[in-house]
């Protein structure tokens, strides 16, 4: 006697023509969570690190300063020199009136460049400042 | 008579959706890639007003209510005159500012912070870590006396009222003149 093997009715395997739809919902959660890097870095630092950090709620308000190991200053897409930085700072603040300035410096730059910059930030009326640093583990 | 008979097209006004999630796929991709999800974390301060030289009247500190921290170029750390180490700062201003927080607002902690012109910066960022994770824990440890809860869970009234009993106040010294 031959026995017959019992199938389900149902059609195996599953369906796709769902897929498109939940891609596209990732999708729009990386699009809008992205930020396309807007400016390159032409200096190479290591960000000092410590524990009591917080995050910047606003990414919009924040222009950044690098400071890199040989000790250039890069502000947006150019290296510029320390005597510059009030007026380019002065211009952000008078287009962005709450302005935070992130300071990305190298964690062996000696302290009198920061001092400096800081001096020229004062006088830039940019007060609002934030020293860029990693988390400590 | 002949009949004209339509001619149909089987299938006609639909396309293929099967390619879709191919693409879809592409776009997924590509956005992966160049996301980078970054969130700026740092420690957060407010710079003193300028004033020209000219002009500035020296406020009078009283020395129970000022902290000041000097970092030199060797890395030793002075805390009002006494040589310590960097992870000591923390418990030694936590009594300090816990001393302080029934008091006016006129008589608060003031943390100064003095360096060199030769300071680490890694240094310097150390030492102002110490200081402001002592204040976050003084804080930590109110809310939760007072309220029951930890900081990130009060309501703003009580974030205020905090802010008020415990605020952080960080006076970076103006530089002295290169020598």
């Amino acid at each position: 006697m031959k026995f017959q093997k019992k199938r389900a009715a149902t059609k195996q395997g599953i369906p796709t023509s769902s897929m498109p739809d939940i891609i596209f919902m990732l999708l729009l959660f990386f699009m809008v969570a992205t930020t396309l890097r807007e400016q390159e870095v032409y200096v190479s630092f290591t960000l000092p690190e410590a524990k009591a950090i917080e995050k910047i709620e606003n990414k919009r308000l924040i222009s950044y300063i690098y400071v890199g190991k040989n000790g250039r200053i890069q502000i947006d897409d150019a290296i510029v020199q320390l005597k510059d930085i009030q007026d380019i700072m002065y211009k952000k603040r008078v287009a962005l009136p709450n302005v935070i300035v992130s300071l990305r410096i190298d964690k062996n730059t000696n302290m009198g460049l920061v001092t400096d910059i800081q001096q020229a930030l004062r006088k830039a009326d940019a007060r609002r400042i934030n020293y860029s640093a990693r988390m400590k583990e | 008579m002949i009949h004209l008979k339509r001619r149909k097209r089987e299938g006609a006004g639909e396309f293929s959706t099967a390619s879709m999630a191919d693409i879809t796929f592409l776009l997924l991709l590509f956005f992966l890639v160049s996301t980078v999800i970054d969130v700026d974390t740092g420690i957060g301060l407010t710079l003193p007003e300028y004033i020209p030289p000219e002009e500035q009247e020296l406020a009078p500190l009283s020395k129970d209510r000022l902290a000041a921290l000097l970092i030199n170029e060797n890395g030793d750390v002075l805390l009002n005159g006494e040589i310590i180490a960097i992870p000591q700062i923390q418990d030694n201003l936590i009594e300090r500012i816990k001393s302080k927080i029934d008091l006016p607002k006129n008589k608060k902690l003031v943390v100064s912070i003095k360096t060199d012109r030769k300071t680490n910066y890694n240094l310097y960022i150390q030492a102002l870590d110490e200081v402001k994770s002592a204040y976050f824990k003084v804080r930590e440890e109110y809310a939760l006396s007072h309220w029951g809860k930890k900081v990130k869970d009060l309501t703003d009234d009580q974030i205020k009222e905090l802010r008020e009993k415990i605020p952080i106040i960080i006076s970076i010294a103006e530089p002295e003149q290169v020598k």
